[in-house]
């Protein structure tokens, strides 16, 4: 059992436990947060994902003992701002949720994306949000949704 | 009963390993998932764990004339960032899983990790790229190429780390790299290639090339780049097949549940050719 | 009207994007245990002892023994069992659920847990057949008689998971003496009725909510039943709250998927080459159990003819049975499998006979009156060749084929045509599902539409809310739709064959018709509304005649390729469709289900990779398994095109499966074009690309 101090949706933290737990099973059993997911366990689909110091991370592969001394934002703490109420304007009028659980996920990629490019070409966002697998949308609407946003949240980023 | 501990200095880590057995841990993303277990149980790691990412010591990007100096934990995104890493290099981080992974996976990791299929270590080996490994009481450069010796084997001991990966400056006027996946984006390499060449007055000066996955380690033959060094450009799309001969003696592909061995093979050939071709 | 199908937000969408919305892992309950599965290594033997440590104290075995009723699992054909009984039949079958409180614990028992099996001779081959049917149209004797040449080819399909992100999972507590199950799951009273045949336990002591669902595609429809039965029995024995949710290795093994196809197709022609007759033979692998393979049979041989009219058929087709994880559901339902086959068919018949395969194929498109496959009618307009038209123009589609004919671009166009029977296959709507819904306005007079149809996604929620809404005329935000729970709604039916708008959408209407008509404000008012089988819709299921679908939807899909020559890598550069769903019940939400069914089709022609060896899944998660990224997604353009039908709610047929159906075909013919090669085989992979070429 090792402390592990870090900072989870502006309040700091800590937490007694196995440093190589599953940062994923922290958050979702530990702290009984509902948003980030699993939908694989492989750091593949990207249901799982955070910000961590602004940068998108897949928890279900992050060891508890990297968190210690980062910045930690769930979809619950991104959920609060006001990037996320363009990004969720745009995803509304694209039509980017469907089955709705990639969409953390999904809007914790954009947010990832624009906070580092806030215009980015078609190109720039298939790749950003790359690592965030979509079964129901075909990507195209979630493709739109980020440019929507990018757009109309011009300032925010 | 296994011990997990994070190292809060490079000092630390070092003592560490001078006391016990360790598996270094850098992003994790290889080992979490090698060691997957049932959700909300902890990776079966069946050793001791040494968490580094806390190491910024080991991060960051230093250029000289002569050679580039890349912090061995500093993550793929970053590298992807910087002007003082080769293209070559970035070329192949680009499409090293997606954005979630960058921002966490390693140089180090990876090359520790040694996997024939490793595509930012095919760029390290093509270049002659060379690793520091420290230990409490040394310090080396050793090849990257020398210090992998099989699929997930190094020649690294228990006691020592990566502290570094030191990527020779190169000019070349033709870069080429190419991975073939499942997919476009955050893929596993069936095959891919790396090339580089300096032609002046349709002289090569300088000749380097790389293949993954299509042996137990990955594909770099000096020999072979020193009888096309001193060839006219000419001369070397003539002799495209010898070239594409004398490398199919080291391309020895498996079937996999990726891919088959004669696509592979097929493959390697193509590039090879292609490479040539863009000369 | 117009204006059903302009969109409107969609209520669902707000929770889903704050990580609000509860899927079934989302759910904690106090004292909650968890389930593992014991599985098979063997793909066939019988099971001799099980050897386990002791277990401590609150750590609990569930197995056949506990079964109190059947161990079967209702579902279509029943054959699988709830737990393996005596033999094992395929690696990966669930021989019993460990329970307990701590999950370390309890994957560490099961680690240590051996199970002998004497392993018996396997079968992987198309041998043993335990579903055969057939029909014929016409005389097809006859036209083979007459034939001037015969001409056959096969075609085949692989599998395809249906690799939805949400994996499988229930939450089951103990509740007033019964079982109340939470699940990811698309049937409700599928799994309420295959609990009480396991269970024993009465209609009221079985209670199913449907938690959010993360995706579906038909791997939820009988699979969720399996694993709620073994669920059930572990929470009816231990009576306590118990979790079981499948990690993605577990569920790309062990789970359903779409059924590996083998078609035999012959032609009868005549001299100047036209089509006398059709003899067609498909075989579909079921793995272990049949399930409801032998409805996948059907409608894949109800496909036989696709969007054309072929008036002399003699079709058959066979279940077999294998010893590998059993088939089942997954969008367009052998419909896929077979719409491969007749459109690569149709090409090489034209391609063998030197004509234009679109100038050839347009004499035998389907027109409204013509007889159907099984010789029902095709009683409602088509508008195939308007839809036809407008896609070419959409994607430049006759100048791209005139330039992609050369050899050796390596590019190449292609174009599908089809259709989708919407509804349960045959009589099942009248015979099997009956399905019924509720409406219920409370004294404030908001109305709620109770009904056990699930939104995963593809947004009931939304349409059917619009539809009571206009109906009756009144704001749509005092209209609800709340997840289904037996308790509280009647069984409209299984969400599932492209039926949830235009039946259960139908009948909606019609009930909200009637609650217009009886309104009294103020009062809560109840109405419900039974399916009632259309006059002229008449089915012989034995024979296989008569009208197969109340309705069809059709579509044509053009996708344009753009293969490397030194790597066979296939870029989709675009696809183009046009589609006729009758209505669309809110445009975003169908644009939705073309692009997303597209993808699927994209990927069960190419991307989507998945064998076995000797009876093993060899792809065990999204590593292995290959899904597009937002990187492989090809830019799509489509239109859709208005066709009302009558019976369905403001003209809507059906949508779902209609998107996927063409994908592959059109895909197909477009790598065909590009290499020069005959393409019989999805998916198509770099690798069959360049074994294709150097074969000759």
């Amino acid at each position: 059992m090792t402390k592990i101090h870090f900072t989870l949706n502006g309040e700091k933290t800590t937490i007694n436990t196995d440093p190589s737990r599953r940062f994923l099973d922290i958050l979702r059993n530990d702290l009984k947060l509902s948003g980030p997911k699993e939908g694989c366990g492989e750091g593949e689909c990207g249901a799982c994902a955070v910000l961590m110091n602004g940068d998108i991370v897949n928890t279900c592969i992050l060891p508890a003992a990297n968190v210690s001394g980062k910045d930690i934002i769930t979809i619950e703490g991104f959920s609060k701002t006001k990037q996320f109420t363009a990004i969720k304007n745009a995803f509304e009028e694209e039509g980017g949720v469907q089955c709705g659980f990639c969409t953390p996920g999904m809007i914790i990629a954009t947010q990832s994306l624009l906070s580092k490019n806030p215009h980015p070409s078609d190109e720039a966002i298939r790749i950003g949000l790359s690592g965030n697998l979509c079964r129901c949308t075909g990507y195209d609407m979630i493709i739109k949704s980020v440019k929507r946003a990018a757009k109309e949240g011009d300032g925010l980023w | 009963m296994v011990n997990h501990v994070i190292a809060g200095t490079l000092e630390e880590a070092l003592e560490y390993l001078s006391e016990g057995t360790y598996r270094l841990v850098s992003g994790g993303t290889d080992l979490m998932v090698r060691h997957r277990s049932w959700a909300n149980t902890p990776p079966e790691f069946p050793f001791n764990t040494l968490y580094l990412f806390k190491l910024d010591v080991l991060k960051g990007i230093d250029a000289t004339p002569e050679a580039i100096s890349i912090g061995a934990l500093t993550p793929y995104e970053t590298l992807l960032h910087s002007d003082a890493v080769p293209n070559l290099l970035k070329d192949s981080i680009r499409q090293i899983g997606g954005p979630a992974l960058r921002h966490v996976a390693t140089l180090a990791g990876n090359i520790a990790n040694a996997s024939p299929a490793a595509d930012a270590v095919l760029v390290l080996i093509t270049l002659e790229a060379k690793v520091r490994l420290r230990s409490v009481n040394t310090t080396k450069d050793v090849l990257i190429g020398d210090l992998i010796s099989g699929p997930s084997k190094t020649n690294l001991k228990a006691e020592e780390l990566i502290t570094k990966v030191l990527v020779p400056s190169a000019s070349f006027t033709h870069t080429f790299f190419k991975k073939v996946g499942g997919r476009k984006a955050d893929a596993i390499s069936k095959i891919a290639f790396a090339g580089g060449a300096l032609v002046k007055d349709g002289i090569i000066k300088d000749f380097k090339l790389g293949i993954n996955a299509v042996n137990a380690t990955i594909v770099k033959v000096p020999k072979i780049e020193q009888w096309v060094i001193g060839q006219t450009v000419k001369q070397l799309k003539e002799n495209v097949d010898q070239l594409i001969e004398a490398y199919d003696e080291y391309i020895n592909p498996i079937d996999d549940q990726r891919s088959l061995k004669t696509y592979r093979r097929h493959v390697a050939h193509n590039l090879i050719r292609k490479f040539v071709n863009t000369l | 009207m117009n204006t059903i199908s302009k969109s409107i937000p969609k209520r669902d969408n707000e929770d889903k994007m704050k990580g609000t919305a509860l899927y079934t892992d989302d759910y904690h309950m106090d004292g909650l245990l968890y389930a593992r599965t014991l599985r098979s290594v063997v793909a066939r033997g019988v099971i001799e002892s099980i050897e386990m440590p002791k277990l401590p104290k609150g750590y609990t075995v569930v197995s056949k023994e506990d079964i109190v009723k059947e161990n079967v699992v209702n579902m279509i054909f029943h054959d699988w069992p709830v737990f393996a009984g005596k033999e094992v039949n395929y690696i990966g079958e669930p021989i019993l659920l460990l329970v307990g409180p701590d999950k370390s614990v309890i994957r560490d028992i099961l680690k240590k847990t051996k199970v002998h099996i004497k392993p018996l001779t396997p079968t992987f081959d198309y041998s043993d057949s335990v579903v055969h049917k057939r029909f014929e149209k016409g005389d097809p004797k006859k036209a083979f008689e007459n034939a001037h040449e015969l001409f056959d080819m096969t075609y085949d399909t692989g599998y395809q998971e249906q690799a939805y992100i949400e994996p499988q999972g229930f939450l089951a507590y103990p509740e007033e003496k019964g079982v109340t199950m939470i699940g990811s799951i698309q049937c409700p009273y599928y799994v309420k009725n295959a609990v009480k045949r396991t269970t024993g336990l009465s209609d009221t002591k079985v209670r199913i909510i449907q938690g959010e669902v993360g995706g579906a595609f038909g791997g939820k429809e009988e699979f969720p039943s399996v694993m709620a039965c073994q669920l059930a029995t572990a929470v009816q024995k231990i009576q306590k709250p118990i979790k079981l949710i499948y990690d993605r290795p577990e569920d790309m093994e062990t789970t359903t998927k779409r059924h590996p196809s083998h078609t035999l197709m012959e032609a009868a022609l005549s001299s100047e080459g036209e089509i006398l007759g059709m003899r067609v033979h498909i075989g579909i692998d079921s793995g272990a159990y049949i399930g409801l393979s032998g409805v996948v049979l059907s409608r894949a041989m109800i496909a036989v003819s696709g969007a054309y009219t072929i008036d002399n058929l003699d079709v058959s087709g066979d279940v077999f049975k294998t010893n590998t994880v059993p088939n089942g559901a997954f969008r367009g339902f052998g419909a896929p499998q077979m719409l491969f086959a007749i459109e690569m068919f149709m090409l090489h018949i034209a391609v063998h006979l030197g004509k234009d395969s679109d100038a050839y194929r347009m004499n035998y498109l389907a027109k409204q009156g013509d007889k159907t496959s099984t010789s029902g009618t095709f009683k409602d307009p088509i508008i195939m060749e308007k839809m036809i038209k407008r896609a070419k123009a959409l994607s430049n589609y006759d100048e791209k084929r005139k330039a992609y004919e050369e050899n050796n671009t390596f590019k190449g166009i292609g174009m599908s045509w089809f259709l989708h029977g919407c509804g349960f296959t045959g009589s099942g709507e009248a015979d099997i599902i009956k399905g019924r819904v509720k409406l219920h306005k409370d004294t404030h007079d908001d109305v709620h539409i109770l009904i056990a149809a699930v939104d995963m996604g593809q947004g009931p929620k939304t349409t059917l809310r619009k539809v009571v809404a206009q109906v009756m005329n009144m704001p749509i935000e005092r209209v609800h739709y709340p997840n289904p729970d037996t308790r509280h709604v009647p069984d409209s039916g299984p969400t599932v064959a492209s039926r949830t708008a235009m039946i259960v959408g139908g009948l909606c209407a019609r009930a909200a018709k009637n609650l217009k008509n009886t309104f009294k404000p103020g009062e809560a008012q109840t109405v419900y509304e039974d399916y009632v089988q259309p006059k002229d819709i008449k089915w012989n299921d034995e024979t296989m005649q008569g009208d197969a679908y109340p309705a069809y939807s059709w579509g044509v899909n053009i996708v344009e390729v753009d293969i490397d020559k030194d790597t066979y890598e296939i870029d989709v550069v675009h696809i183009d469709s046009v589609y006729d769903v009758g209505k669309s019940l809110d445009d975003r939400i169908i644009k939705g289900q073309i692009d997303g069914g597209q993808a699927q089709g994209m990927g069960y022609g190419s991307l989507e990779v998945m064998t076995h060896k000797e009876g093993s899944i060899r792809q065990k998660g999204y590593t292995d398994y290959i899904i597009a990224t937002a990187v492989d997604a090809p830019p799509m353009t489509s239109v859709v095109m208005d066709n009302p039908y009558a019976l369905g709610p403001y003209g809507a047929k059906g949508a779902g499966e209609l998107t996927l159906v063409g994908g592959a075909p059109a895909l197909g013919k477009a790598v065909e074009q590009a290499i020069g090669r005959r393409v019989t085989k999805i998916p198509i992979t770099p690798e069959s690309i360049m074994e294709m070429i150097d074969n000759d």
